[in-house]
């Protein structure tokens, strides 16, 4: 053989494979990972035996032996030297043992939980271990500095729950044949299981001929992927769902049957938006056959009538669907072109063809039900929900979908669980009047409200909020405004980076931790976050532990097991270890291992249930979590790694029949007379500038802030991330490095060319960008075709700030400092902020100073064009 | 005797370097090298502007210039088709990668071995158990995985990519993968024909 012919390729040198599940997302696809007869991981590959991501890994999946083996993993715990703490100021850690670090963290946090527990802000993010980021709910502390936060998904979780009883939602791969995708990534690049959403959508478009059409401001690799993009001014997505509702309604484009029957769109609504009722609750309908109100559940009922005006129980009243219709008066393409700028001719034929794709009428029998078959689906996430009026704006995507009877239909648009923990669970439950129950607090209740607030970024007074931490930077600088009576002085962070996560100007969130008393950050690698840390508590990494979870996986369910595949080649810890260990010395592990129990449903199976008393490994609660979902225990999860299945259809098609959806969610005006009362009575000073209008139980085309700012600000900023970026850290890793940096669309701050030429720039221009909030920031522009007219795009990649991670190149500035973070740009319903901005250009002639001294992204991108590699 | 060859499918392809990912680690690439590249171009004007990305690795030409040109025998062409670098006989005068019309070869310098994936001298285990592979001087490129296709294996970029928009497989087989989808969708070879070099890699789009 000669050596060219000996085996090079990592998979096939000796070793062993071990079956687990990757994390360089949030999500879970399983992988398997080839271990060295000497120890060492060299190859990662996706597993076949996954219906979800099929043997797939995306890039990021690609790259996690680069995150394993990254020489700036913190390899002991440690405690800083140096007082002074800011961006880019060595912390000057010094190694300690664990018990020191332990005792510490103990003495510190436990000051804080004696004084008032309230003083301590928890950062926990590990979305693969929600136990442990429910752990400040051990000592009663609903605070939250950074962590589910609003730049995920603060008002699409909610309005999942009204309208599926879901966290997430999909359209349905396995039927679909007209796909929109507005201001998401989904099939394409981002949000759910990036590959194995990437994998069924190749084969729906090529194999199926599946359409599919992408609306957003910039052409992602959806738009690239699609027959039809669909360029729109940012943060007008709303506007443009309406126009779509105002021709599929004007146009009789409707599944009547579907909003007779399984919605409340028939259900009476007087004029102070509440359902007209009897004196027993029941609630009024109007029977178009016989011309007179019935109640809801009358047998008798000829035909309900869905539009009109009536007259019952002494109130003016009209059916919820003519409300909408009302609304839709005022949403025709062409008034609402002049905020889209997306032409009525595309708005139209767009409606028609996604009508016509939904073959309204048609059904299909799927495991002996027979179902209506909708295969064309409005889809969406993160660009377009991320807006001011969050709850609206959702609410009107999934009013498209309502109008051809979509909803949780085959080929339509369905919820997806975060994790379903038993495999026979259904999640809809009956509500009032034949509806089905909304479930708007899909990742735990919210508190309740209290004035003082006890809540430092004001949870409490979102009814039906994921938490909104922007605001925790708004009380830091006015805590009179909001009448807060403490002062947070503790910080826990766990896998988070709020530095880099958070919207509004950095220097303000930097004022906020040089100000805590005490910082510990458990993580793997040095952030923007842990620079500002005093304790460092490294954890072991996905391929040293053990896990369980399922996260939201789009087509499938099951659990997917994490094993470790190596030993831990630091002295680290799971994050169970360190957890437990601060809990033993703070007096916590029983109320811990209660939340744990309720958190992870081991209180539905006596014989999971944690015991008081006791400590447990990663092992112990990976092994709980499978017993739960399947009765298996660990044994079996090792020899198959999973257990992960397409989704039963009971789950994933109606799992509500006979029930009704919320097409009117009659909440957001109980939600606000309640929250109005409640603010009343305990004499809330800020009550009247509280953003009541956003409380509508139909969304409006009433425009959102961000277009009411000062004229000189004439651009629409947003940023963006790819699937080479997907969630969280990857900046640091030299593939992901090797591949964004050459990549012209993460490079430069993206501009369509004939914008740039009108302003008199050229690509290649050093750039400063401000808001009405925030900046400056700087960078290099590029005039392209991809962008739309009134938008400035910047990639994540441009996103990082000077820090102890030298693999993290920083650029010109952070967008999320251009971001708003107030109360005025905050849906009120659910603490979601808007997540575009004003912004006005200037050329400039140099970098600033700052952006002279070397390590930047911009420098990098130089140097990797004449031949050198990406450091 | 097989004409082992790859088809990229365009539509399918979502340009999201999975595959060069997936690639750098089953070949412990240095920093900066590439055996397989997703490139993207767009085309037109706002608003009738599309993007189209484009996979690139080694054709595996059938008349291999880099062969020809070869002065140490280094470079030859597999039973099955797979053109190869013998590392012991490369001499590193880099005349083949002149003569690739395709930029697909890159020579292995002594300094990026030593600087490491992250830069800074020290190699991780990862590095340690894989650049024993390169010969500091010569010449590398992608040979599909030929320690995979010998033991029946993909290449670890196809089996990775997301989309299956690389389908690979023996072109004198008319029932292997690549020649079933050129039937079914039809597809040209990989572009400058005037090169006339009979690449082993097509594309559908």
């Amino acid at each position: 053989m000669s050596s060219s012919e000996r085996v090079v390729q990592n998979s096939l040198k000796p070793g062993k494979w071990v079956r687990s599940t990757c994390k360089m997302c949030l999500h879970s696809c399983t992988n398997l990972i080839h271990v060295t007869d000497d120890g060492v991981v060299n190859k990662i590959e996706g597993d076949p035996s996954n219906p979800s991501n099929m043997g797939k890994l995306c890039p990021k999946g690609n790259a996690a032996i680069m995150r394993h083996y990254d020489p700036q993993r913190f390899k002991q715990p440690m405690k800083r030297t140096n007082p002074d703490k800011g961006p880019g100021v060595d912390p000057k850690w010094e190694p300690i043992s664990w018990d020191e670090a332990f005792d510490i963290c103990a003495r510190e946090i436990g000051t804080s939980l004696k004084e008032d527990p309230r003083k301590i802000l928890p950062s926990l993010e590990d979305f693969q271990k929600m136990h442990i980021w429910t752990w400040p709910l051990s000592f009663g502390n609903f605070n939250c500095f950074q962590s589910a936060g609003t730049i995920c998904g603060g008002a699409y979780h909610p309005a999942n729950g009204y309208i599926h009883a879901s966290f997430a939602s999909i359209n349905d791969v396995k039927y679909c044949n007209y796909w929109i995708n507005d201001g998401t990534g989904d099939g394409f690049s981002s949000h759910l299981h990036a590959a194995a959403s990437s994998y069924h959508m190749a084969n729906a478009r090529v194999d199926r001929g599946m359409k599919v059409v992408t609306v957003e401001p910039r052409l992602s690799i959806s738009g690239a992927k699609s027959e039809e993009w669909v360029p729109i001014k940012p943060a007008t997505d709303r506007q443009f769902a309406l126009s779509l509702c105002h021709v599929l309604i004007n146009e009789g484009l409707c599944d009547w049957k579907f909003l007779k029957q399984d919605t409340n769109a028939p259900y009476l609504v007087g004029e102070d938006g509440l359902f007209v009722r009897n004196d027993k609750g029941d609630i009024w309908v109007w029977d178009a056959k016989e011309d007179k109100a019935k109640l809801w559940n009358d047998k008798t009922m000829g035909d309900f009538a869905l539009t009109g005006e009536y007259e019952v129980a002494g109130q003016k009243c009209k059916p919820a669907f003519q409300r909408f219709k009302d609304i839709l008066d005022d949403c025709s393409p062409e008034a609402m072109e002049k905020i889209t700028t997306v032409p009525p001719d595309t708005v139209r034929h767009i409606a028609r063809e996604f009508a016509e794709a939904a073959q309204i009428g048609a059904t299909i029998e799927i495991d002996g039900r027979t179902l209506p078959l909708r295969p064309a689906a409005y889809n969406y996430y993160r660009g377009a929900q991320g807006r001011k009026k969050g709850m609206q704006a959702n609410h009107s995507y999934k009013l498209v979908n309502f109008l051809v009877g979509n909803i949780d239909a085959p080929g339509g648009h369905l919820g997806v669980n975060l994790d379903e923990k038993t495999v026979d669970w259904l999640r809809c439950e009956p509500g009032e009047c034949g509806m089905m129950k909304g479930e708007p607090h899909q990742l735990g209740v919210v508190p309740p409200m209290s004035y003082p607030p006890n809540e430092y970024h004001l949870l409490s007074y979102f009814p039906v909020g994921v938490n909104p931490p922007h605001l925790n930077l708004s009380v830091w600088k006015d805590p009179e405004q909001f009448g807060m009576d403490y002062k947070p002085d503790v910080m826990v962070i766990c896998h988070s980076n709020p530095l880099w996560a958070m919207q509004g100007p950095r220097e303000g969130w930097f004022d906020i931790m040089r100000n805590m008393r005490f910082i510990v950050c458990c993580d793997i690698i040095p952030t923007e976050t842990t620079d500002f840390a005093d304790v460092i508590l490294p954890s072991s990494d996905v391929l040293e532990t053990w896990n369980m979870t399922m996260i939201e996986p789009p087509f499938t369910e099951g659990q997917c097991l994490r094993q470790p595949a190596v030993e831990p080649l630091h002295d680290t810890k799971s994050e169970e270890e360190i957890f437990y260990e601060l809990s033993e010395r703070m007096g916590l592990v029983d109320s811990w291992n209660n939340v744990i129990n309720m958190v992870l449903g081991f209180h539905q199976v006596p014989e999971l249930m944690l015991e008081p008393g006791k400590k447990y490994t990663d092992k112990e609660i990976a092994e709980r979590k499978g017993k739960l979902w399947n009765g298996k225990d660990l044994d079996w999860y090792i020899e198959h790694g999973h257990s992960s299945t397409w989704r039963q259809s009971k789950k994933s098609y109606r799992p509500w029949e006979g029930m009704r959806l919320l097409f009117y969610i009659e909440d957001m005006v109980t939600i606000r007379e309640d929250l109005k009362v409640n603010m009343k009575e305990k004499g809330v000073p800020f009550i009247d500038q509280w953003p009541w209008d956003d409380y509508q139980p139909l969304p409006t085309p009433d425009l959102d802030p961000i277009h009411q700012e000062p004229p000189e600000y004439d651009l629409y900023g947003f940023f963006f991330k790819d699937i080479q970026m997907n969630f969280g850290e990857s900046l640091s890793n030299p593939w992901i490095k090797d591949i964004v940096y050459r990549d012209p669309v993460h490079t430069s701050i993206l501009l369509n060319s004939g914008t740039m030429q009108a302003k008199g720039l050229e690509s290649g221009d050093i750039i400063r960008l401000e808001s009405p909030h925030g900046g400056p920031i700087y960078g290099r522009v590029a005039g392209v075709e991809t962008m739309h007219p009134d938008a400035v795009g910047v990639s994540n990649s441009l996103s990082r700030i000077r820090t102890e991670n030298r693999a993290v190149r920083h650029a010109g500035g952070h967008f999320n400092d251009m971001l708003p973070y107030d109360l005025k740009n905050t849906d009120a319903v659910t603490g979601q902020p808007e997540t575009a901005c004003r912004v006005k250009i200037t050329k400039v002639d140099d970098w600033p100073e700052s952006l002279k001294q070397g390590g930047t992204v911009y420098q990098m991108v130089d140097e990797i064009a004449k031949g050198k590699g990406a450091h | 005797m097989a004409r082992m060859g790859m088809v990229f499918d365009l539509k399918r392809c979502i340009g999201c370097n999975a595959c060069v990912i997936g690639c750098k680690q089953e070949n412990s690439l240095p920093d900066g090298v590439f055996f397989t590249k997703t490139l993207s171009e767009d085309y037109g004007v706002y608003p009738s502007v599309k993007r189209v990305y484009i996979p690139t690795l080694c054709n595996h030409c059938e008349d291999a210039p880099c062969e020809k040109v070869c002065p140490s025998g280094a470079t030859y062409t597999r039973d099955d088709g797979i053109v190869m670098v013998d590392g012991e006989k490369c001499i590193g005068c880099g005349s083949c990668a002149v003569a690739c019309p395709y930029d697909q070869r890159s020579q292995v310098s002594k300094d990026m071995l030593d600087r490491g994936l992250f830069g800074e001298g020290q190699l991780t285990d990862f590095e340690k158990q894989g650049y024993d592979r390169f010969t500091p001087g010569t010449v590398i490129k992608c040979d599909f995985c030929s320690n995979r296709v010998d033991a029946g294996l993909d290449p670890a970029c196809v089996v990775t990519c997301p989309t299956n928009a690389r389908i690979f497989g023996d072109f004198d087989d008319p029932d292997s993968k690549p020649n079933r989808v050129m039937r079914e969708r039809g597809g040209g070879q990989a572009p400058l024909a005037e090169k006339n070099t009979k690449p082993k890699v097509y594309y559908i789009s």
